[in-house]
């Protein structure tokens, strides 16, 4: 009677091949390759895109020290390292006219920010995802003294602080470089670079206007010029010993041609400075004496040459200098050490309410020898994103709790808390003109969040997974609509046009109570007249009641009925794999998986012919 | 089963002196029995509660039970179910004259003797002994060349050593024995259930083996389908398992009704109430079902509301049905979330699969849809990751890539529905681990109220965090995929509360992750393979032991890295290395400083012994491994012919089962008729809403004792059809049909 079952067969490949489960043994090149057919391509409003090629980036074979044996088990229950699908950073040397100007209005209605005088150079105080072709780059890097860009009316992050103060080189031009050359170095870090053996060549024969675009994947990092007909020679790519970087970000304001300034963050929690022409790298937070969590994103703080913000996993935003050596960051003391330094007013910020932040190291103190140059611990979960607003006076952060907090990095204040639907945020953007920040994440849902009004306006259904990231289409958006896209886990691009006054109140509305898309930002009354209201307001639970009294940094859950829902302009399915990026450029739209497939969709009237390159 | 586990083991053959070692170090640490990472979880745990979940046992597996262990622990750990079950029916003095529970009757056995022979084995079905022994004879058919057999519990940290550790180690629980009439019920499913609960809340250990023999036998006594040692369905037991407990809940509230009426006392009316529940007893301004009539009803009861709009007349039809889990179609790449809007998108009736329209008569085309109108306490979502395929005549198993949150709210209610945005938060996870429907292993991973998730894998509990949760998404290698999954109704508030607690564990989980990207040296002592351990407060007995866990990490293959590092890498990825430009290597010597130099050197030379040690390794390896291929091809089929051999002679007998039930089921038939006769007009009435949708869609199960009348009639389906009914059944069998038609 009793039958045994055949031992289970292990895929060999056929299931379960991993999204960047699956480790080749042997080193592989880059590969290009111009698919086409009816599914490579869609049809929005304004035209058909056309899928212009197919970068697929190798994934490099495990480290010779590793044991590449994988533990066939199932059910081990033996730490997994972090890693992260493959993501670009965009540059673009030459300068280009902002796709996307916004008017006046705009900056007097947010209101958060205090007053806001009227920009003069929208153009600089903009940015846009990608960072390509929005700002005077070249002109803001000889013009501009290190340090103290002043980004329209918004003072530079840190000014006040005289320890801060830019150190004035006495030749602009020849910008700092990192210490260690990449190449040579000997580092048990970084495993292998390798340079492509033409790279002088073709870097003066590139376009001046061309792109470059700096990727990850797994434990590899390229350097790859978009321009060319070749691209998937990379002209560089680097190997780390074990680590995978996981986020990585370019400056905008240092760059030129010869000189760009690149940052990735780390699974070990690492972080590495590094200048590609010249080949120089530091490294930063080594060993993790910093934080020790993997840094989950990355980016230059707007508008500074030196300063960048990175997220670690266990909740940390800290400020770098890529110049400053590293100082020992102690949570617990640091008050302590702070006020024994003579900072006064730190203690009162150092102790964290509830829903506020705590200042590990404000960016006024006065021990400014070593990084980092400040620290701000937002709670014990997982940052998994975060982004500046275009006027550079705020920061928009969601995490795996399904938090999105809009801080005032400059003061460092927490200003609003808000909450997803339900499961962890993964991405955030802020509307170009800094109205609205957009979320997306495990429910499904991409959120917009007014600033102004600080309230959920619409939610955006149309994914079939979890969201992975969101950008903003600046050459579609205009004073009445926004363009964005995303991409999500089901490797799906859906498109989405969003203005305000197309909002359509659900059909089952719940009454005139709820006023609007407004919600106010007192909610408790309104809260427990509604049974609707997601807290389960008559649950007992009075204690949190009160506290969203009082508490108007925090903002209750809104009820599905009451929130506009909003479809998407189109949805395609752009990859076979979870889709983990996407960017705008004038020509194109770029999306990328996790499995490393960097796909170019060309706008509608761009010429698809690579040939012609 | 475990002999899935055995071919894990051969995959990675180990050295010959490395396992010699082993077992050396193995026989050590059984002379002081080593704590297992759930033992040094629950060192200080402090008090006990009172409602046992912090008491953790692993289930014995009989041969190929293990859908019964990994569901019975999912019920077990939903707060709700288990106080229900423990404190039901409710105790009148009568039956306990001093007011205190029943006992359980349990029987310690005595722990495993280590030596086979001791064992006497007393029990009719196969013992854990007796498989194991059975899947080492299995296992030695094949033994690695060269090698010495070790058996597969032998090898510590395979789950096969922990399951035997476990069962060593002890108390095994027996539930083997009779205990009906202390609940004043007959024996049945939910009294074995009971059974099993009270006796892990009585034990006056925190963790052990328990042995749920009684219960077993029970449930296959009344479930014919079961009566076999085959793979079954876990989310079939499940539905057949509280189906049972219903009836079984509503046979005594209506025993207990009669005495009442007889005796006309109103003491009683307390247990009445408990077993039809409130929802009757608030009178739900409803009317669209007959009342529940319970607490299971009460826990995992929702309602769906299916809308048919006729194409022709545009007249729309509700009709409402009530579910006790919801069965979801998967798609590639997609969302718990994504799945559950599919399953309420709107679908055409049309051509074969035409609408009755009374309005206009006939069949007519229309539009349905079903959402859900009452939202259950407990949400049991069933991926429908067995497909049958035509091409194959059989169930294939799906491996696409699903997610699932942590938390989830339903997009797919009605308007009025009540609390439309209720919070529910993921409890447990059933996991299916193999390649098809007929063949594999259950487990289960479970969030309990103090101590975070526990994997329970029959005998074994093992202490896991918060991310091994999301291991069974369906994409990584292994075949281990989620397949039930447990949501339980939660508030924003618990979740936020949870969250703050949880923070430092994440924090540490974090730097965890980031020192296993780490370069050597640094993180040694992170590899140790449960995080959770480290965050607990544990003061190690002695450093010994700890230096032998560590050693022993749960990947196979870890443990051998440090002494043969190079047998177990394949030369593969050295080759392409020295091909390519080695531009580091190459500037370095250029470099002036000496000690740099020399030590690229030392590096180069070790790396080009390395390769050489390699690729000799490879070759081997290589050998070793078609060798292995074609061994595993042979006993496969072996398998395969031995496997349909049984699966026929089993239809044989299930045929002859079959018709002896159906004669029986027809004459339990009448005695009820002639029972309902006897006027508890609500009771029987309430009896059929129940079965009105969660009994119909198991129709295809025929049931020995009649409770299933409908049932009855496709008892003598051909097996076929039977198989085919399996993956319709739940709610999505309208939609799964579709396919089959």
């Amino acid at each position: 009677m009793f039958v045994l079952p055949p031992p289970p067969r292990y895929p060999a490949g056929a299931y379960g091949i991993g999204l960047g489960g699956v480790v080749p043994l042997i080193e592989t090149n880059n590969t290009l390759s111009n698919p086409s057919g009816p599914e490579y391509q869609f049809l929005v409003g304004e035209g058909t895109y056309v899928l212009k090629e197919d970068l697929h980036l190798a994934t490099p074979p495990p480290h010779p020290s590793e044991a590449p044996v994988v533990n066939p088990n199932p059910l081990a229950t033996d730490p997994k390292p972090a890693t992260a699908g493959t993501k670009m950073s965009i540059l673009s040397l030459e300068t280009r006219p902002a796709p996307f100007f916004y008017k006046g209005p705009s900056a007097t209605t947010l209101s958060l920010g205090g007053t806001t005088s009227i920009q003069e150079h929208p153009s600089e105080r903009y940015s846009t995802e990608g960072g390509m072709s929005s700002e005077d780059g070249r002109a803001a890097s000889s013009e501009v003294p290190t340090g103290s860009v002043t980004m329209g009316s918004a003072p530079a992050f840190g000014e006040g602080n005289s320890l801060l103060a830019p150190t004035v080189s006495k030749d602009i031009n020849k910008k700092k470089k990192p210490k260690n050359n990449v190449t040579k170095s000997n580092s048990s870090f970084i495993s292998r670079v390798i340079v492509n053996d033409n790279l002088t060549r073709k870097l003066t024969d590139r376009p001046s206007d061309g792109l470059f675009a700096f990727a990850n994947i797994n434990r590899a990092f390229q350097w790859l010029d978009m321009s060319s007909p070749t691209k998937q020679d990379y002209l560089t790519k680097i190997l780390f010993t074990k680590a995978h970087c996981l986020c990585h970000d370019v400056n905008m304001v240092t760059k030129s041609v010869s000189h760009i300034d690149v940052i990735m963050g780390f699974s070990t929690g690492e972080i590495i400075w590094w200048e590609p022409i010249s080949q120089r790298y530091t490294r930063l937070n080594k060993n993790g004496i910093i934080n020790n969590t993997p840094v989950s994103e990355i980016r230059w703080i707007p508008g500074s040459e030196n300063l960048f913000l990175a997220a670690h996993m266990d909740g940390l935003l800290v400020v770098y200098d890529k110049e400053k050596e590293d100082g020992h960051l102690n949570p617990e003391e640091e008050g302590l050490n702070a006020s024994g330094s003579g900072s006064e007013g730190e203690l009162s910020n150092g102790s964290a309410n509830g829903n506020g932040i705590r200042i590990n190291k404000s960016v006024h103190s006065k021990n400014q020898k070593t990084n980092p140059v400040a620290a701000w611990k937002l709670s014990n979960q997982r940052i998994n994103a975060f982004a500046f607003s275009p006027d550079n006076r705020h920061l928009a952060v969601v995490s795996e709790d399904g938090t999105l907090r809009v801080i005032d990095y400059l003061k460092e204040e927490l200003l609003d808390l808000y909450y997803a639907y339900y499961g962890g945020l993964s991405c955030v953007c802020w509307t170009p003109d800094g109205k609205y920040v957009l979320t997306g994440g495990q429910d499904d849902l991409i959120s917009i969040w007014s600033m102004a009004d600080s309230a959920l306006v619409a939610r955006c259904q149309g994914h079939r997974s979890w969201v992975s990231h969101l950008a903003f289409d600046p050459w579609r958006c205009d004073d009445r609509n926004y363009r964005f896209g995303s991409v999500g886990e089901d490797g799906r691009l859906c498109l989405w046009d969003f203005s305000v006054g197309m909002l359509h109140r659900p059909k089952t509305a719940v009454p005139a109570r709820h006023r609007g898309s407004v919600s106010s930002r007192i909610t408790a009354p309104h809260r427990t007249d509604t049974n609707t209201s997601v807290n389960s307001g008559g649950k007992g639970s009075s204690g949190l009641e009160d506290e969203w009294e009082e508490n108007v940094i925090a903002h209750p859950v809104q009820p599905r009925a009451v929130i506009p829902m909003l479809p998407p302009v189109l949805t395609h399915v752009v990859d076979t794999h979870p889709a983990c990026w996407l960017a705008f450029t004038e020509d194109a739209v770029i999306t990328s998986c996790k499995s490393g497939h960097v796909r170019t969709w060309n706008r509608p009237g761009v010429q698809t012919a690579t040939a012609t390159q | 089963m475990a002999g899935f586990f055995n071919k894990i083991k051969g995959a990675s053959t180990p050295s010959t002196t490395q396992t010699t070692k082993e077992v050396v170090a193995k026989k050590k640490d059984e002379i002081a029995p080593e704590l297992t990472p759930l033992e040094k979880m629950l060192q200080n745990a402090g008090p006990l509660r009172e409602d046992a979940a912090d008491k953790f046992f692993g289930f014995e597996n009989f041969g190929n039970t293990c859908y019964c262990n990994s569901i019975v622990q999912a019920l077990f750990y939903s707060d709700l179910f288990r106080e229900n079950v423990i404190n039901y029916p409710s105790l009148s003095p009568s039956d306990t004259p001093n007011g205190s529970r029943p006992k359980v009757n349990v029987t310690l056995r005595p722990p495993m003797n280590p030596t086979p022979a001791a064992q006497p084995p007393t029990k009719k079905g196969i013992s854990t002994k007796e498989a194991m022994k059975q899947r080492q004879t299995l296992n030695n058919g094949q033994p690695a060349p060269g090698q010495p057999a070790v058996k597969p519990e032998d090898k510590p940290d395979t789950p096969e050593y922990k399951k035997k550790q476990a069962m060593l180690k002890g108390p095994i629980l027996e539930l083997a024995q009779e205990n009906g009439m202390a609940y004043g019920m007959d024996e049945c499913t939910f009294t074995g259930l009971k059974d099993i609960f009270l006796a892990v809340l009585q034990s006056s250990t925190r963790t052990g083996v328990l042995s749920p023999q009684r219960f077993l036998e029970i449930f296959k006594r009344d479930n014919e389908m079961f009566r076999n040692s085959m793979h079954q369905d876990a989310h079939e037991f499940y539905g057949l398992v509280l189906n049972d407990v219903i009836a079984n809940v509503e046979a005594n509230a209506r025993k207990i009704q009669e005495r009442l009426e007889i005796k006309g006392s109103s003491d009683l009316t307390q247990s009445v109430q408990n077993a039809l529940g409130s929802a009757m007893m608030n009178n739900l301004p409803t009317g669209y079902r007959t009342p529940g009539t319970g607490w299971v009803h009460d826990i995992f009861e929702g309602v769906l509301t299916s809308e048919t709009k006729c194409l022709t007349c545009e007249t729309a039809s509700q009709r409402d049905e009530t579910f006790l889990d919801l069965s979801i179609d998967l798609e590639e790449h997609s969302s718990v979330t994504s799945c559950l809007r599919k399953f309420s998108a709107e679908e055409m009736l049309c051509e074969r699969n035409k609408f009755h329209c009374d309005h206009c008569g006939g069949l007519q085309e229309a539009e349905k849809r079903m959402k859900v109108k009452r939202l259950p306490k407990v949400l049991t979502l069933h991926l429908k990751r067995f497909k049958y395929t035509e091409d194959y005549s059989r169930l294939q198993k799906l491996f696409h890539r699903v997610v699932y949150p942590y938390h989830l709210r339903m997009f797919n209610t009605t308007e009025d529905a009540e609390d439309p945005d209720r919070m529910y938060e993921l409890y447990a996870v059933v996991v299916h681990i193999g390649g098809n429907a007929y063949h594999g292993h259950y487990v289960s991973i479970i969030k309990t109220p103090d101590r975070g998730w526990v994997l329970f894998d029959d005998e074994m509990v093992e202490p896991v965090d918060k991310h091994f949760v999301r291991n069974f998404f369906g994409d990584k290698p292994g075949m281990a995929t989620a397949y039930v999954l447990f949501y339980q109704e939660t508030t924003f508030e618990k979740v936020r509360e949870e969250q703050e607690r949880e923070g430092m564990e994440e924090v540490k989980l974090a730097t965890q992750a980031a020192n296993v990207a780490q370069e050597d040296g640094v993180a040694k002592e992170e590899t140790t393979p449960l995080k959770r351990q480290v965050t607990q407060p544990v003061v190690m007995p002695e450093h010994e032991s700890l230096a032998s866990l560590a050693h022993a990490a749960t990947a196979p293959g870890l443990a051998h890295v440090p002494t043969s590092p190079i047998v177990e890498m394949p030369a593969v990825n050295e080759a392409p290395f020295a091909s390519l430009p080695r531009t580091s290597t190459t500037r370095v010597e250029t470099r002036s400083k000496d000690d740099l130099k020399k030590e690229k050197r030392e590096r180069e030379a070790a790396e080009k012994a390395a390769e050489k040690a390699a690729k000799q390794a490879e070759k081997e390896q290589e050998k070793l491994r078609e060798k292995q291929l074609k061994e595993d091809e042979k006993k496969r089929r072996e398998d395969h012919i031995k496997a349909m051999q049984a699966r026929r002679n089993e239809q044989d007998e299930l045929q002859k089962a079959l018709e002896a039930s159906k004669k029986s089921a027809a004459q339990e038939e009448a005695i009820r008729k002639k029972e309902d006769g006897e006027g508890f007009g609500f009771l029987s009435r309430s009896k059929r809403g129940s079965k009105s949708m969660s009994k119909r869609s198991f129709s295809f199960f025929k049931d020995k004792n009649g409770a299933l009348p409908d049932g009855a009639m496709n008892g003598d389906a051909p097996e076929k059809d039977k198989k085919a009914g399996r993956i319709s059944m739940g709610l999505g069998r309208k939609k799964s049909t579709s396919f089959l038609s």
